[in-house]
């Protein structure tokens, strides 16, 4: 017999699957639990797995050599001043460090992860070394049209419009490779709910594997 | 037949269709067969080559809404590497779940390897919020970031963990992603501190991840519910012991996952092909005059 667990997720998974039927009171109360169990999850795990172990442990069993993780701690607590209107402005100071943390660390990344790797990939040898430099072709030739493409201070037509026709065509092939991925990813999905009705709550309610 | 009813068909018809193709195979397993790609080999290729005792982080990027695709791979990632004997740090970067999927995954890989012991032969460090920052913070002290296990044991009195303190010491990340944080462990980790990288993203981001891949910032690519089908049909046949537990009755893999996909992919493409079939036809019937 399935366990209370498995009967409730089997009951939510329904109640989600009814939607496709069309809306409902059963899809609309699933949906607000897996809302709010969201949450409850996140702030469950924030505390117990970051804040606990990171901050208040180290401070308390330790404090003269973690003293500085007050002002991490302080940035935090300052961003709930925004719900006190007269020192609202407080979490903005928060804000602007954490802004300015990530927009540090993001710049360095695209630069350095993504735009020169990027680019020097697409930097490829065309004399002529068999069936991979028509590869090569492909990657330089896709990547120009692509740029000419989304370039517009000159009107798409003539030379220009000839070769952002051909950055389309590789565009539509890009994106159909996308979309067919993004078919495989839902039904994936699908399968997972599927498995579990199926192994998990019907078979042994009627005792096929039991 | 009137073909112009085929062209309204209710679109709830289509789901009886679809329902049934995934669920029929669930139950009557056919047993497709599955070939293997580049990435996914290169993948396996980087964990076959390294020796016994080395140390791998295995991160679970990815929570229960993408696990029918992630959950396969990190359990074949796990077998393969405790098949080989190769030391795994298990973390958690995701928060919505993250840390569920590592400790289900976890105990259900290591419960079918007797002889293992927790903190010498693989250790769960538990989830980390902030994920770029804690990335970035490894490379200078995993122990600073992690300061416990998930149950609260120090670092330092972890075994394994005495002689790992940055990504120096790791040879491979393998991240289970879901969203963006496998593409940080490959633009992030691997561009700015050289720790190979392999990712399984799921199927929806895989597409991207083919760039990383190309432009070898990745050392391997396992592309949603397929990757890991076809990692788990390279680890059966390197390690024939698993076979039995991959053919345990009821245990979800993504073997049996790709019949259901194919069969699905089928009735979408039947859909597709009658539809535009009925639509041209339409189009060439000349029409009445009003």
């Amino acid at each position: 017999m399935p366990s209370i667990g498995t009967w409730l997720a089997a009951f939510f998974t329904l109640c989600m699957l009814s939607f496709l039927y069309k809306d409902n009171p059963f899809f609309r109360i699933a949906e607000s639990f897996f809302a709010g169990l969201s949450l409850g999850y996140y702030i469950g795990i924030v505390a117990n797995q970051t804040l606990k172990p990171n901050l208040v442990l180290p401070l308390a069993h330790e404090f003269s050599t973690n003293w500085h993780l007050l002002f991490a701690g302080g940035l935090g607590v300052m961003l709930y001043f925004r719900y006190i209107k007269r020192v609202a402005w407080v979490s903005r100071w928060a804000l602007a460090v954490y802004v300015g943390y990530y927009v540090g660390v993001n710049m360095m990344q695209k630069l350095h992860g993504e735009v020169l790797p990027q680019v020097g990939d697409t930097m490829l040898s065309l004399s002529w070394n068999g069936i991979a430099t028509l590869w090569n072709l492909v990657m330089v030739v896709g990547v120009l049209s692509v740029l000419i493409y989304f370039y517009f201070s000159a009107e798409h037509k003539g030379a220009v419009g000839g070769i952002s026709r051909v950055g389309i065509w590789f565009l539509m092939i890009s994106f159909g490779a996308a979309f067919g991925y993004t078919v495989m990813g839902r039904i994936s999905l699908l399968i997972g709910r599927m498995v579990f009705l199926v192994n998990e709550w019907a078979r042994p309610l009627i005792g096929l594997i039991t | 037949m009137n073909l112009e009813r085929i062209m309204q068909v209710d679109r709830r018809i289509i789901y009886l269709f679809v329902a049934a193709g995934t669920i029929l195979p669930i139950i009557f397993v056919i047993g497709l067969p599955v070939s293997i790609t580049p990435p996914t080999q290169m993948a396996f290729d980087r964990i076959e080559n390294l020796k016994q005792g080395d140390v791998v982080i295995v991160s679970f990027d990815y929570g229960p809404s993408s696990a029918p695709e992630n959950a396969p791979m990190a359990d074949a990632f796990l077998r393969h590497c405790f098949s080989k004997r190769i030391r795994v740090i298990v973390i958690a970067l995701y928060p919505l779940g993250g840390l569920s999927e590592a400790v289900n995954e976890l105990n259900k890989v290591v419960a079918e390897f007797p002889d293992l012991k927790y903190g010498v032969d693989y250790v769960n460090l538990g989830y980390k919020d902030g994920a770029q920052a804690a990335m970035r913070k490894m490379n200078e002290n995993i122990h600073e970031v992690f300061p416990t296990d998930v149950q609260g044991t120090p670092i330092s009195r972890i075994p394994m963990m005495k002689n790992v303190k940055t990504y120096a010491d790791v040879k491979l990340c393998v991240s289970l992603a879901t969203g963006i944080i496998g593409e940080w462990w490959a633009n992030l980790v691997n561009a700015q501190f050289g720790l190979p990288v392999i990712v399984g993203p799921t199927a929806v981001s895989a597409p991207k991840y083919y760039a990383y891949l190309e432009a070898k910032q990745m050392a391997g690519l396992l592309g949603g519910l397929k990757g890991a089908s076809e990692y788990e049909r390279l680890v059966v046949d390197k390690y024939p012991g698993l076979a039995k537990v991959y053919a345990t009755p009821g245990l979800y893999t993504a073997t049996k996952g790709m019949d259901v996909q194919s069969i699905v992919h089928l009735i979408m493409i039947a859909f597709i092909v009658l539809g535009n079939v009925v639509y041209f036809t339409g189009r060439r019937k000349p029409r009445k005059a009003a």
